[in-house]
Order: C-alpha cells, then sequence, then structure tokens
C-alpha cells in the first residue's frame, strides 16, 4: 500500500516534470530572433518616461511573441518591492529597473546575476551609453568599473536633468539660451511676472530624491562635491565646502527672486504641472518628461518647449547628475526566467527597440539614436541637447548607503529652501550627518570644519 | 485566576489552548521578533541577511534623531488637537441629530460620508483643495480679498491643514458612537430632570455627560490610538515636510526601516510607538476603571 502510494506519487511528479520540462523547452525554443521565451515580469516605478517603455514592451511582445508583465508602482513603493523580491526564496520580478541612486545595495548585497553567468556570449553594444561604468561591480573592490567589474545589467533609461525652456518666450524677449547661472537668472527674471506666470520652477519639496536629485546639477558646476575622491575611496565629506555654499545660494536666490512662491512644496509633478499649463518659463528636469511637454491634450505649450544642458558657472563645466536606471536580473528567479530576461534585454539594446522606445515617449540610451537623422524632427529637438549633457554627466554616489544619504539631503535641503536653516547650517548639519554613516559603514571618511 | 480557571478541568484548558496558540503567532511572535531585531542591525551580502548584535545602540541613538524627535512632538500635537476637534464636533453633531426627528436619516448619511471615503482619495481631495495655484480653498479667499496661502509647503500652516483633514476624515467616527450611546440613554432620566425644571445646559451637564462617560472614553481612547498612527495623511500631503513640520512618528519609521532600510534602527523607533500607544491603553483603562469605582 505505502509503496504503492510512494509509487504514485513519483509518478504524478515525474509526469510534471516532464510536462515542466517540455514547456521549458518550448518558451526557450527560437520562434524569432530572440527565441521564444518565458513569460517574465518586470518591476516598475511610475515615473515620466514609463509609457515609452511600456510602448516598447509592447513592441517586444508583438515582434516576439514573449509574455512581458509590468508591475507598475510609484518611485518609493518601487524600489521597496525589489527589495521585497529580491530577498525571497524565490524572486517575484525577473527584472529589476534599478534607479541610479539605489543600485549599489543591489549590486552589494548580492542579489543580482552577472550577465555573463547566464549568458557568456552576451555583449553589451557598444552604442549603448555606459553611465559612470554603472552596469559594472567589482565585488572585491566593492566599486563600479568597467576595468575590472562584471557586467551587472544593462542600461534602460538614460534619465539627466536638462533646461527645458520656452522658446517662444525667448524670441518675444530676444533671449539668449543661458550658458551660466547668471544668464539663467537674469532670463528668469526677464520673463518672471508673478502670479501669472514665473521665471523658473525648482523643486524643493521633501520627496525621495526630489530636491536633493535637482540641486546636484547646481553643486558640481560650481566646484562643489558631495565626497573628496570616491573613485579612489576617499570618502571624507566636503559638502560643506564654500564653494557648495555657493551652489545652494544660487538655488535659494532663483527661487526667491524668479521663482515659484511655493518652491519648497514644488513636485517633481507639480513642477511638470507649471510647464505644460505655461505658468512656469524654465525648468531644470529630467529629459523623460520631454513627451509631456507636446502631447497637445495635456500641454499648452507644445512646440514652444527648447532643450537645453544645464549651465554652469564661470570656469566650470555643465554637470547633470545621473537618474538613469539598469536593468539587473536577479540571481533568485529560476534559470529560464533570467534567459527570458536577458533576451528583453537583448532586444531591448538594439536599434530598433531604442528608436521604438523613442516613438512610444521615453529617450533611448544609445548614442547613435539620438545622433541619428530623428534629431532633427521638430519633436525629437531634445535629443542633440541629451546627447551632449551626457558627455558631462555624474553618478551622484556609488555606496549602498544611497538611500540614507538621500534621506539626509531631502529633508535639510528643504529646510533651506522653506527658510528653516540657513545654507550654512543646512551644509553644516549634512556634513555631519553624512560622516556619521560613512563613518558607521566602515569607510575611509573625515570631514571639513563646520561653515562659518 | 487563571489557576482557578483551569484547575480540575482540562477539557477548559484543551479548549482555550488553541487560541492562546494562535494569539501567540501571530501577536506575541511578531512584537518579540521587533523587539529583537532592535538590538541589532541587518546587512545583505551574498543575497543573504547577517544580523549583529547592537545592543542599546539603536536606543542609545534615539534622543539625537532631529527626525525622530519631530516625529514624537508632532505625532502628539497631532493626536491631542485632532482627536479633541473629533471629539467636540462629533458630541455636538450626535447631540442635534439625537433631538432631531426630521431628516434624521438624511443627516446621519451625510455625517458619515466622509469616513466611507477610502484615504487615498481624501489625500487627492485635499491636494487639490489645499492647492497654491488653483486650489479651492485659495481661490475662495481671494474673493474675499485674502492673499494666497501655501497651506501645506510652509511651516506655519502645514501641521494645521493635515489636522483639519484628519478632523474631517474622522468626526463621523465619533459622532457615530456618541450617536449609538445618546440614543441608549434612558429617557426616565431625562424627564425627571424635566420635571425639575433643568435648563438644556444642566440637562447637558448633569446628565448626558456623566452618563455618556463610559462612551466618551472609548471613542477617546479609540481614536487616540489611530491617530497616534498616522501615515496616509501625512505620506499623502505633505511627504512629513516642510522640513519636519509634519513628521508624526510613524512617517519616521517608514523613512528609517523601509526607505533607508535601517531594520534595527526602525525597529526601535517601532518598539517606542508600540510602548506609547500601550501606554495609553493602560491609562484610558485605568481612567475609566476609577471613574466606575467612583460611580
Amino acid at each position: 500500500m505505502t509503496a504503492k502510494k510512494k509509487f504514485s506519487r513519483r509518478s504524478v511528479m515525474a509526469g510534471g516534470a516532464a510536462l515542466t520540462a517540455g514547456a521549458v523547452t518550448s518558451w526557450v525554443r527560437p520562434a524569432s530572433a530572440q527565441g521564444r521565451q518565458a513569460p517574465i515580469t518586470i518591476v516598475i516605478n511610475q515615473s515620466p518616461w514609463f509609457n515609452g517603455f511600456s510602448g516598447a514592451v509592447d513592441a517586444y511582445e508583438k515582434a516576439t511573441g514573449n509574455k512581458v508583465t509590468l508591475d507598475v508602482n510609484p518611485f518609493a513603493g518601487s524600489l521597496e518591492k525589489q527589495r521585497n523580491s529580491v530577498r525571497a526564496n524565490q524572486g517575484q520580478y525577473d527584472l529589476l529597473t534599478m534607479n541610479g541612486l539605489f543600485f549599489v545595495e543591489f549590486y552589494q548585497g548580492g542579489f543580482i546575476t552577472p550577465v555573463h553567468d547566464i549568458d557568456p556570449g552576451f555583449k553589451l553594444d557598444p552604442q549603448v551609453a555606459t553611465f559612470d561604468d554603472t552596469p559594472f561591480w567589482d565585488a572585491q573592490n566593492k566599486t563600479v568599473t568597467s576595468k575590472t567589474g562584471k557586467l551587472m545589467g544593462v542600461p534602460i533609461n538614460p534619465n539627466i536633468p536638462l533646461l527645458y525652456y520656452r522658446t517662444d518666450l525667448y524670441q518675444q524677449k530676444g533671449l539668449k539660451v543661458p550658458t551660466t547661472w547668471d544668464e539663467l537668472l537674469a532670463n528668469a527674471k526677464a520673463l518672471h511676472n508673478p502670479p501669472t506666470s514665473y521665471g523658473m520652477v525648482q523643486r524643493g519639496a521633501r520627496e525621495t530624491t526630489g530636491v536633493t536629485y535637482d540641486w546636484f546639477p547646481y553643486l558640481w558646476s560650481h566646484g562643489g562635491n558631495l565626497f573628496r575622491n570616491e573613485k579612489e575611496g576617499d570618502y571624507s565629506v566636503v559638502i560643506n565646502s564654500p564653494a557648495a555654499r555657493n551652489a545652494l545660494d544660487y538655488y535659494l536666490r532663483l527661487a526667491k527672486e524668479a521663482g515659484h512662491p511655493n518652491t519648497g512644496g514644488q513636485t517633481q509633478g507639480q513642477v511638470i504641472q507649471n510647464l505644460v499649463t505655461g505658468k512656469s518659463a524654465h525648468a531644470i528636469m529630467v529629459i523623460a518628461a520631454w513627451a509631456q511637454m507636446d502631447d497637445p491634450t495635456k500641454s499648452a505649450v507644445a512646440g514652444k518647449i527648447g532643450f537645453a544642458v544645464p549651465p554652469a558657472a564661470p570656469g566650470h563645466m555643465p554637470a547633470p547628475p545621473l537618474g538613469h536606471f539598469i536593468g539587473g536580473i536577479p540571481r533568485n528567479v529560476p534559470k529560464e526566467r533570467q534567459v527570458a530576461a536577458l533576451a528583453f534585454l537583448r532586444w531591448f539594446q538594439t536599434y530598433e527597440a531604442q528608436v521604438k522606445l523613442v516613438e512610444a515617449g521615453a529617450p533611448p540610451v544609445r548614442y547613435d539614436v539620438l545622433a541619428s537623422a530623428m534629431n532633427q524632427k521638430p519633436e525629437y529637438r531634445w535629443m542633440k541637447a541629451l546627447g551632449e549633457g551626457l558627455k558631462h554627466s555624474r553618478q551622484m554616489w556609488t555606496v549602498q548607503e544611497g538611500a540614507q544619504l538621500t534621506a539626509v539631503f531631502d529633508v535639510r535641503l528643504n529646510q533651506a529652501v522653506t527658510g528653516e536653516l540657513t545654507s550654512t547650517r543646512a551644509l553644516n548639519m549634512i556634513a555631519a550627518e553624512i560622516h556619521d554613516i560613512m563613518q558607521k559603514g566602515g569607510y575611509r571618511t573625515g570631514r571639513l570644519p563646520d561653515l562659518t | 485566576m487563571a489557576a482557578e480557571f483551569t484547575r480540575g478541568d482540562p477539557w477548559r484548558v484543551a479548549t482555550v489552548a488553541p487560541t492562546v496558540a494562535l494569539l501567540a503567532v501571530l501577536t506575541v511572535l511578531p512584537v518579540f521578533n521587533l523587539l529583537a531585531l532592535s538590538f541589532n542591525s541587518v546587512a545583505w551580502s551574498d543575497g543573504v541577511a547577517r544580523w549583529s548584535w547592537n545592543g542599546l545602540g539603536h536606543y542609545a541613538a534615539l534622543p539625537a534623531d532631529t527626525l525622530f524627535t519631530s516625529g514624537l512632538s508632532n505625532t502628539l500635537i497631532f493626536a491631542v488637537a485632532a482627536v479633541s476637534g473629533q471629539m467636540i464636533l462629533g458630541f455636538f453633531l450626535a447631540l442635534l441629530v439625537s433631538r432631531t426627528w426630521r431628516g434624521r436619516v438624511l443627516y446621519r448619511a451625510i455625517f458619515l460620508l466622509p469616513i466611507l471615503v477610502p484615504g487615498i482619495v481624501i489625500g487627492a481631495i485635499w491636494k487639490l483643495m489645499y492647492n497654491f495655484d488653483f486650489g479651492v480653498i485659495n481661490q475662495m479667499s481671494g474673493l474675499l480679498g485674502f492673499a494666497p496661502l501655501d497651506w501645506l509647503g510652509q511651516r506655519s500652516t502645514a501641521l494645521l491643514a493635515v489636522i483639519v483633514v484628519d478632523i474631517w476624515h474622522w468626526t463621523p467616527f465619533c459622532f457615530l458612537l456618541l450617536l449609538a450611546g445618546l440614543e441608549s440613554l434612558p429617557r426616565d432620566v431625562y424627564e425627571a430632570a424635566h420635571v425639575d425644571g433643568a435648563k438644556w445646559w444642566q440637562e447637558l451637564r448633569y446628565v448626558t455627560l456623566p452618563l455618556m462617560l463610559p462612551t466618551i472614553l472609548v471613542t477617546l481612547v479609540f481614536r487616540l490610538i489611530v491617530a497616534f498612527k498616522v501615515f496616509d495623511e501625512v505620506y499623502l500631503l505633505t511627504g512629513g515636510g516642510p522640513g519636519m513640520a509634519t513628521e508624526v512618528l510613524s512617517f519616521t519609521i517608514y523613512r528609517r526601516f523601509f526607505t533607508e532600510d535601517r531594520m534595527g534602527y526602525g525597529s526601535a523607533i517601532s518598539v517606542l510607538a508600540l510602548f506609547v500607544i500601550a501606554l495609553l491603553i493602560v491609562v484610558a483603562l485605568a481612567a475609566a476603571r476609577r471613574r466606575r469605582e467612583d460611580a
């Protein structure tokens, strides 16, 4: 009886395994360029570039017959879901869309499978931007580098901030596209007509990496920095430097003299809203929002927005921070789903896929698409600025404590914008709190004496 | 008492044991787990969580954490102000409805409406109403000649604005419980007061309030506990800002535990929040017992 029962159970299991194997082999059997693959689930955030990505996924499904499910979440919610999935015995998501500020915790935590462990023959297309080497991770030295690091994923979004400006108003007033911060302030003041319209709208609200991300182009292009030399392992905190104070003072001055009266409450959604309703003449914002500017159903200024690389202080280069996303494949999903996720990434990095991505409303990660004839079309007029901006773009930090760092910045910068703290006090507090985080993390660190 | 209960009756033990076990698994175990986590730090490597003993380190760090101290003080202000408003409004609305016969069902339905609206919708409604540029509140105040206010974006008004939303949202809860209490009061006491020539306020002071005290106390405790755990309104309306003006304890826990992924430290704050809520319950129950004994 027992033996019979055992035999019966075994036979059922064997039958199940055979069926599964059959199903798997049928998934991986080539049906198109990428082959027939297992269905995959991608976790993604509801960012301004989401519609474009979604359009590209539709194109992939149509071209290959493979099934992709998108799990769409708010920015912070997406991070939490990704963490939960990679920490489970078996992950729910087959492809993570890791933001440029948080990917290190996934690399360092050992949650991501190096791409060549799935397919040793995979090649990252040389036309795909590598964003300060961030797709490569050297686990030994805990650093991002293409020299000694392993390829951990494929970039899927090139988010950097660009200057959005009203071309019609510029023509009316005879203004020139600014290349320095002083020029931007002068232009913004010339177009400042509150409460009907504002010269500039900046993010200042306390939201995850809101004001923090938007302030970094000001910081770097004034000669400031967060760490002394992160690439060399020197994590001494230098955020409370005179250059950083100049950058923050300028940010506050721009808000006060030509900005929205409620800069401290402006979120990304509100900045976009101010632009598309014609209430703002300028904004420095991620390129991912471009599609909304020209959508006549959403925008009162369709065709009237120009794009440029953010300005810099005299003697410094523009420095848009990377807010890009990398597609990474978790360790804790079955092999056939890893293979399927990589097949999607392989397709996604092709020229054709990137063109579809652009047509659906998201910016591409390929240089040749940015430099193609597409950039001559009025609707893709932002491409040149993006290509130029990417040359100057930098990674904000590459430590796994990224979420803690941004929490410090988010609060203190918001307090500075709302006038609760002076720029000096805000920067001194940021320096002290980040120094504490880095000390606890065991980094080689230190800090400048307090600004007075 | 437990010994008295179980003495000589194994059947009683057998029937109660599953409930006790279930309670232990669902309630006590998670709390102990939280407590254990609060003495440790968690780091991830090779896909595995590694705990390291931190003793009382997380608790010692709490007083210097400005986010935590602001969260605690704002939570107390929020809970006291919001619940006071809800209790007073809820009581007077209940009093009005209990003395109204015509349209009573309609009033009751209207007053209960806000509690039926999902939190996320409430966030959307009030965020639009408070909007600086096109919010209805600024538009209406503009018609009266007032300059627009940045209700959620400036320190002086942000917490107050969130408290107003909470009062709007939860007054119906107080209204409902207090109305049920009022409708169950014995009529003969009122008739006696009427015969004695009591004025309406004397009736309120010497009859209604003393008789309603147990209901008021229960409603108050329920509301204080829920108000102390406020999260959704803050998350949706202000994100804890501007600065730390609307930082509340639940939001601090969310930031520290989830966003920053500091599980040990976040657990320490959670344990403290649990302690404060437990203290509230104990104080309220003690007050109720004392009142009963006095009566």
